[in-house]
């Protein structure tokens, strides 16, 4: 027997070594709502390396311009550095416009949406290509907690899913294990708005329901998570297959997803 | 165990890479996942203990940083790692081709992981997003573990001639500066 546990021993520590994995992930499937101590724990050892790179990449697109224009004539050496510079504060200003417009559409929303909400800027992206999260540099200090709702002007955004005192994390709506309670706008049908990456689909929406293309989806409010009527997207394409009680919906997000930078995270007393 | 605390500090960084420089600079949210490069390299010159603990550690890292479920990421690389260290007794592991098609095999393994083990989660449609976008993922990784392996080469070169990367002491001459 002794013999046979040494001949095997590799295997054997291998199947071990897997299958407490496998437990301790099942174990984390039930309480995932949670943010554990050791997820705390690394999120905030990583928080100011983040938040300086975040500022460091934001400041490299605005000065890359700037730096590529790099004069090779020795004479107008002093001239090309003072066009740089000017160049570089040029950029400087475009940016800070751009980012002062961003802001004054997400102030103006908020005065709308006459909710408590904080504003907070993503510093940070999800490490993976399979999942749609992001880190925001506001957490459990600002008020956070697990499953409040983030959005923005155009639409709905996410929903925290782990917090530090410092940063939180937030599930977007694209992320395919996210699934919010939705209805078409015009024909008020009622679905469920999944995740798929990119894009989003409209589930469960009986084939019987009037849908059109480009017609909006907003959200129910009966989720738990957003207030009624935020925006998820427009439908993109709709097949009716003969078979089956639902339709097939695709939706296109409202918000580009792609040029996040700030966000509203709607506060305890404005969740639905 | 400076060894060990050496590969974290660097999976600490190619974490911190992955989350807030790299994303910015690649677009359709396409991110070369450096972590797996790291674990397959693992693979490639480390031993069963060490390497496990080490490649479940940086997979729990990689919760916190990627997705919603704590343990995914762990139990797929430290099963990634196993599959490495068991096909690298079988292969010359000096060759830096191998570390590269490796890394291409280990995106495909680490993929179809997910997508199992994200079914055991009700990840939704985690698997077609996973199944469509697997292919041009794996070869990401391995223009990513080619530019890793240019950077090695170079910084032993010229900042530690005489330091001994495992792994890293016959590579191709194509990968010298």
């Amino acid at each position: 027997m002794l013999e046979l546990l040494r001949k095997y021993r590799i295997p054997l520590f291998a199947v071990c070594l897997l299958l407490a994995a496998l437990f301790l992930y099942s174990a984390n499937l039930r309480g995932r709502e949670e943010t554990n101590s050791f997820e705390r724990l690394a999120l905030q050892l990583t928080l100011p390396l983040q938040e300086g790179l975040s500022t460091l990449t934001g400041g490299t697109t605005a000065w890359a311009g700037s730096f590529f224009t790099f004069g090779s004539r020795a004479e107008n050496l002093r001239m090309a550095a003072e066009n740089r510079q000017l160049r570089a504060e040029l950029d400087n200003l475009q940016e800070i416009r751009l980012t002062n417009e961003r802001l004054r559409r997400l102030l103006k929303f908020k005065e709308e949406l006459a909710l408590p909400a904080l504003p907070a800027q993503i510093i940070a992206l999800d490490a993976s290509s399979w999942f749609r999260t992001v880190a925001i540099d506001k957490g459990s200090v600002d008020g956070l907690r697990e499953g409040l709702a983030v959005v923005v002007a155009e639409g709905a955004v996410g929903r925290i899913i782990r917090v530090t005192p410092h940063q939180a994390r937030v599930l977007l709506i694209t992320d395919a294990s996210s699934a919010e309670a939705a209805l078409v706008q015009e024909s008020r049908a009622r679905g469920v708005c999944r995740g798929q990456g990119d894009r989003l689909t409209l589930e469960f929406t009986l084939r019987r329901e009037e849908v059109a293309i480009g017609d909006r989806i907003i959200t129910s409010g009966t989720g738990g998570v957003f207030p009624k009527g935020l925006v998820l997207g427009a439908v993109a394409a709709v097949a009716n297959h003969p078979f089956g009680l639902f339709q097939s919906i695709s939706v296109v997000p409202a918000v580009d997803f792609s040029r996040l930078e700030e966000v509203l995270v709607l506060l305890p007393g404005a969740q639905p | 165990m400076t060894r060990i605390g050496g590969y974290f500090a660097l999976g600490y960084l190619f974490m911190v890479l992955q989350t807030a420089v790299l994303p910015w600079f690649f677009p359709f949210h396409f991110t070369p996942d450096l972590i797996l490069v790291l674990i397959v390299y693992l693979g490639l010159n480390e031993g069963y203990l060490r390497g496990s603990l080490l490649a479940y550690l940086l997979g729990s890292l990689m919760d916190v940083f990627a997705g919603y479920y704590l343990g995914l990421y762990g139990l797929a690389l430290l099963a990634t790692f196993l599959a490495v260290r068991g096909a690298a007794g079988r292969l010359n592991t000096e060759s830096s081709m191998l570390l590269l098609f490796m890394v291409f095999c280990g995106t495909l393994v680490e993929g179809l992981l997910l997508i199992i083990l994200g079914s055991l989660a009700d990840a939704g449609p985690l698997w077609l997003l996973i199944a469509s976008r697997l292919g041009p993922q794996a070869l990401l990784n391995l223009v990513a573990a080619w530019v890793l392996l240019r950077i090695a080469a170079g910084v032993q070169r010229r900042m530690a001639p005489r330091l001994q990367i495992p792994g890293l002491q016959r590579l191709d001459s194509r990968y010298e500066p």
